[in-house]
């Protein structure tokens, strides 16, 4: 126990020292490592972004009914009195003031609503129906449209569907595009390994002249390798502090349009550390493969 | 403590470098190889390491089987050979002592001890003052000490030169010659390969003549 302490502190080191000795190549692959392991890091981002979006929109649909602009007060009331029937679970009245008060507060609009002579608004219904089916939807809503004063009606929901199902495939993409980086990772490492063995072929020789085992010689590479990694996924971070940075200021602006106050998030803690812990795992496996594959050429029996 | 029976060792591509060698060599003793290069001394210091393995016959070290030795067990069988090469072998990526202590390491040392000990055997071959500096800085000579001092670290009980004193000019040749004397003194079996007769008369002890791959003289 004390000897396999001392020999992991003692590759530890080692691996240390290898890796300082050569930091230009370090810092490269490293960074070749935090490129490729940023991808799916950004895409899964995005997508717990767009998903957050998503979420703080009604996930219910909704019927926009637009009234016409010479609908009779009559007209009104019985659109009003049809909305309290038992299919309609919700319905808000927005009048067509209350719009174009909004529509002045809360954009970069006032100009434009100002040099208005006369409200362009329709007055309008927000209806949440009891039913959720795609067939029951679409027919509530041609029944709703064909009442009298009723101008157009919109089915709300059918992009947040679509949206889902985007987010669904993309949730795929990640892990799809995630295990293959993965791959590509630990072919990195194990090239970025491989490289550092042939160069220390003499030590390796001399290594098994004097006593050393196979697995003494291959633990500093592993080390190596994990080590890699670990800086990989640490690159990978600083690659989307960036990203992150350059993306916030446009973002902010572009929910400021849609009159909503929408920041990225940043990933969590965990989140973090699993992919910390993804890329020294990798890493290190890298290491093995290459590290074993070199030592049985260079040692083969002769 | 070593013993030869009916080994064969042949390369690939048909040399045979040693043809049905018997001999064996006790504990303590003091064995000088000679002959002609190509004659198979290096082969069979290669053969009693397990850096070559026996076309045929058996090789035993220490009562070990050299030809079924698992690849697993042939390092813990090292750590029990010193071993002293014509062309040093030394690391230059690190100093004298980093050089001395690598068996240690190896063996899984305390590092203090280590050192202590690495100290003492470089103080022995008389390089202390050059413990830390690069070996490229050594002459011949040095660097032919700082190998002995390697090959001794670990206090084997056996020790195998192959041409120790092959470069190295008659005074470094007859130093480096002294320092085997001593160890053999204190119990070490050396079984060293040379061409160097001065040596061989200066020290006396067991001579094993080789010719094309046969002992002509001097077998047991």
């Amino acid at each position: 126990m004390k000897h396999w302490l001392r020999h992991q502190k003692h590759a530890l080191t080692t691996a240390l020292r290898r890796l300082l000795s050569q930091p230009v190549v370090t810092l490269l692959t490293a960074l070749a490592m935090g490129v490729a392991i940023s991808l799916p890091s950004a895409l899964y981002l995005m997508l717990g972004n767009l998903n957050r979006l998503a979420g703080d929109l009604p996930a219910q649909p909704e019927i926009s009914l637009f009234l016409a602009a010479d609908v009779t007060p009559v007209q009104k009331s019985l659109i009003a009195a049809r909305l309290k029937q038992a299919d309609i679970a919700q319905a808000r009245h927005i009048p067509k003031e209350q719009a174009l008060t909004a529509l002045s507060a809360s954009q970069d609009l006032a100009d434009i609503t100002a040099g208005l002579t006369e409200n362009p608004l329709p007055d309008a219904w927000v209806v949440r129906p009891q039913a959720s089916t795609p067939e029951a939807l679409t027919h509530l809503a041609s029944e709703l449209g064909k009442l009298p004063g009723v101008a157009e009606t919109q089915l709300d929901s059918q992009w947040i569907e679509r949206l889902q199902a985007a987010l669904a495939i993309g949730r795929t993409g990640v892990w799809l595009l995630g295990g293959l980086l993965a791959i590509a990772l630990m072919a990195i490492s194990s090239n970025a390994i491989r490289a550092r063995v042939l160069t220390r072929r003499d030590e390796i020789h001399v290594s098994h002249l004097i006593g050393a085992t196979d697995r003494y010689i291959r633990r500093p590479f592993m080390y190596l390798g994990a080590l890699q990694g670990l800086l990989g996924g640490l690159a990978a971070g600083v690659v989307l502090a960036l990203a992150g940075g350059m993306l916030h200021a446009p973002v902010a602006h572009l929910s400021s349009l849609y009159g909503a106050s929408f920041q990225l998030l940043p990933p969590a803690g965990t989140e973090i550390a699993i992919v910390l812990a993804i890329t020294t795992l990798t890493g290190w496996l890298g290491a093995w493969v290459a590290a074993t594959r070199t030592l049985h050429q260079t040692s083969a029996p002769r | 403590m070593i013993s030869f029976n009916q080994v064969t060792k042949r390369y690939p591509g048909g040399h045979e470098a040693l043809s049905s060698i018997n001999l064996v060599i006790e504990k303590g003793e003091l064995v000088f190889l000679t002959g002609h290069s190509g004659a198979g001394k290096s082969t069979l210091l290669k053969l009693i390491a397990a850096i070559e393995r026996p076309t045929s016959g058996v090789v035993s070290v220490n009562g070990q089987n050299i030809s079924r030795l698992s690849q697993r067990a042939v390092p813990y069988l090292r750590r029990n050979i010193g071993l002293v090469f014509q062309d040093h072998k030394l690391l230059f990526d690190r100093t004298v002592i980093e050089n001395v202590v690598l068996p240690l390491d190896i063996a899984g040392f305390d590092r203090r001890e280590a050192l202590k000990r690495a100290r003492a055997v470089i103080d022995k071959v008389g390089l202390l003052n050059r413990e830390k500096s690069n070996p490229v800085s050594l002459s011949g000579g040095e660097q032919q000490r700082l190998c002995i001092a390697r090959a001794l670290v670990s206090r084997p009980a056996l020790l195998l030169a192959d041409e120790p004193t092959g470069n190295l000019d008659a005074g470094y040749a007859a130093d480096i010659m002294a320092m085997f004397r001593d160890f053999h003194q204190v119990g070490t079996t050396l079984v060293i390969a040379t061409h160097d007769d001065r040596a061989i008369s200066a020290l006396g002890g067991r001579t094993l003549h080789l010719d094309h791959g046969k002992i002509t003289e001097g077998a047991a």
